[in-house]
């Protein structure tokens, strides 16, 4: 175990490092920049021993990375914003294909207008993909949810996502600890696939389908992707046994006892809505913090369990559905809640887009603006 | 918290200051965090980072508006360093020749000088993040040696050297000021 001063990006290329991966393809996007470059550096080095493709397109990244796992390797890539909406078609293609990839997503807003800044579109527009998604809030928790990832994603078969905000997170210094190898090796043995595309066994891959086929597979991959739900819970117990590092399990749960007000967000957000929390709770005001960790699958009965009867939930979205006010968490929670819409009132707004600042303060007042509407 | 927001100009080294202050800080067994704010990403423009210092992990995740120091890699940055807000107790850190003309208590230190004095010129451009780092350090009360350390780790050999004299003359050199006077 080390020590580390250092960016969200530098703890992501580092646990990458340290997660044996096997084959990286990535294309260079800001805020995500630093991952490919420093994966590339450490294979430069001789310090990561892996296959690094410098593709032309976010597609042939992921196309590539796609097409490694089929044949047994650990792989990875990241991107953001315009770089995960071109590989789209592909992050179908993988969930589909049951393949392990995994991927950093340092969340930034999607054009146009052009923006750099920290935004989830980019994420939310990839929920009904089949991936898995995991948003991490500090340095510490991008190494630990890579490791998670992997393992996540190789013992389910289906492609995990990480998420952390561009620059508020990617660009940000914090401490942060990595791993020994030999407890990396005890957490997440090397990948062993149950198959693989070889010459000396043949086989194909992907091939046409009638509906007969084609919808068990589908019926298939979201029981799976709803079964992730608990192997995360348990890979992250696991990895807290070893390590005594905790994020919290679907949700990192802040302050909530005796609370009437929970205040819903993910992403760096969720982490300043911890002092937002603080400042209500000097005012009186029982409030307590809901930073979301596991966005797909989207935690319906978790979500449930963790309001009791007459209190209020109050969703914050970094994304917005057009037409409306609020995003996708507001929409995710009301299905959530919608027997019992007579019990726990909801409100729901949309903050942050295009890196919109969201100091503690504010969050404050938007939860009291909230707190007004819900008890009209 | 102590809070510190940086202001210089792309390629000045704001990052890497930034960085080795918090290394330093994190030395004196402090938490801190940096977060850089890059504006429009292009070489010149103006840039800005904050450092935070604390006695708990940081959990603040925004931009800096009421830092207790504000800190100019030159002189000319104080209209926009002033309009990014600030603590009223804030104190300034100026790479500076003359008393800044604002009345609140401000250091300053001739890091251009230093820097030049000491051959840290790279294609015309004076290397001020280093020296201008050995300054807040003393305001700070970080003891030289854990600065130096800090340095050790970043360079060595021929480069570590330059650093570590303009850091020091930097350290021992900055010095208290009364405001200036104001521009009519």
């Amino acid at each position: 175990m080390s020590k580390v001063f250092g960016s969200g990006n530098t703890a992501c290329a580092m646990a990458v490092k340290d997660a044996d991966v096997d084959f990286v393809a990535a294309y260079p996007i800001t805020p995500q920049t630093a991952v490919a470059e420093k994966i590339a550096a450490y294979i430069a080095q001789g310090i990561m021993d892996a296959n690094y493709l410098p593709v032309e397109s976010e597609h042939s990244a992921a196309s590539a990375i796609a097409a490694a796992s089929a044949v047994g390797a650990r792989v990875f890539t990241a991107t953001a914003s315009q770089g995960l909406l071109y590989m789209h078609e592909i992050l179908h293609y993988a969930a589909g294909g049951r393949l392990p990839l995994v991927m950093a997503n340092v969340n930034r807003a999607v054009n146009m207008p052009w923006c750099l800044y920290a935004d989830h579109q980019d994420a939310v527009s990839q929920r009904d993909t089949g991936w898995i998604q995991l948003f991490a809030a500090s340095n510490q928790e991008i190494y630990d949810s890579i490791l998670l990832a992997f393992k996540v994603a190789e013992e389910v078969q289906i492609p995990v996502m990480i998420n952390y905000d561009g620059f508020l997170v990617s660009h940000s210094m914090m401490p942060f600890e990595t791993l020994d190898e030999n407890k990396i090796k005890e957490y997440l043995p090397p990948y062993d696939p149950s198959w693989r595309l070889h010459p000396q066994w043949g086989g194909t891959f992907g091939n046409v389908t009638f509906s007969e086929q084609y919808v068990p597979y589908r019926e298939s991959l979201t029981r799976d992707v709803k079964r992730a739900g608990e192997l995360i819970i348990r890979c992250a117990r696991e990895f807290e046994e070893l390590t005594g590092r905790w994020h919290g399990g679907y949700f990192d749960v802040y302050r909530p006892e005796d609370a009437s007000f929970f205040l819903l967000s993910m992403g760096s957000m969720g982490k300043e809505m911890e002092l937002a929390v603080d400042l209500l709770r000097q005012e009186g005001i029982p409030a307590a913090g809901l930073r979301l960790r596991v966005f797909c699958p989207f935690p319906k009965e978790e979500l449930s369990a963790l309001l009791p009867t007459g209190t209020n939930l109050l969703v914050f979205d970094r994304n917005l559905v057009y037409g409306s006010a609020a995003g996708v968490l507001l929409q995710e929670s009301r299905a959530a809640l919608y027997d019992r819409r007579d019990e726990i009132r909801i409100a729901g707004i949309s903050v942050g887009l295009g890196g919109e600042d969201l100091p503690a303060s504010l969050l404050a007042d938007k939860a009291r603006e909230m707190i007004q509407e819900v008890k009209k | 918290m102590q809070e510190i927001r940086i202001h210089g100009r792309g390629g000045q080294g704001v990052v890497t200051l930034g960085e080795l202050l918090a290394k330093s800080a994190i030395k004196m067994g402090k938490e801190a965090q940096t977060l850089p704010f890059f504006g429009v990403e292009r070489r010149g423009a103006a840039v800005k980072a904050a450092v935070r210092i604390d006695d708990t992990p940081i959990k603040v995740r925004s931009q800096s508006y009421k830092p207790d120091y504000l800190v100019l890699l030159h002189e000319n940055l104080l209209e926009i360093a002033l309009a990014g807000g600030k603590a009223d107790h804030a104190e300034i850190i100026a790479n500076a020749g003359q008393p800044l003309p604002v009345e609140d208590k401000q250091w300053i230190v001739s890091a251009t000088d230093i820097a030049i004095k000491n051959g840290q010129v790279v294609g015309g451009e004076p290397f001020v993040n280093v020296p201008v780092l050995g300054a807040i350090c003393r305001v700070l009360g970080i003891p030289f040696e854990v600065l130096e350390e800090t340095l050790g780790e970043q360079w060595t050999g021929a480069k570590l050297t330059p650093n570590i004299a303009t850091a020091r003359e930097a350290y021992d050199t900055v010095r208290e000021v009364e405001g200036g006077p104001q521009h009519g």
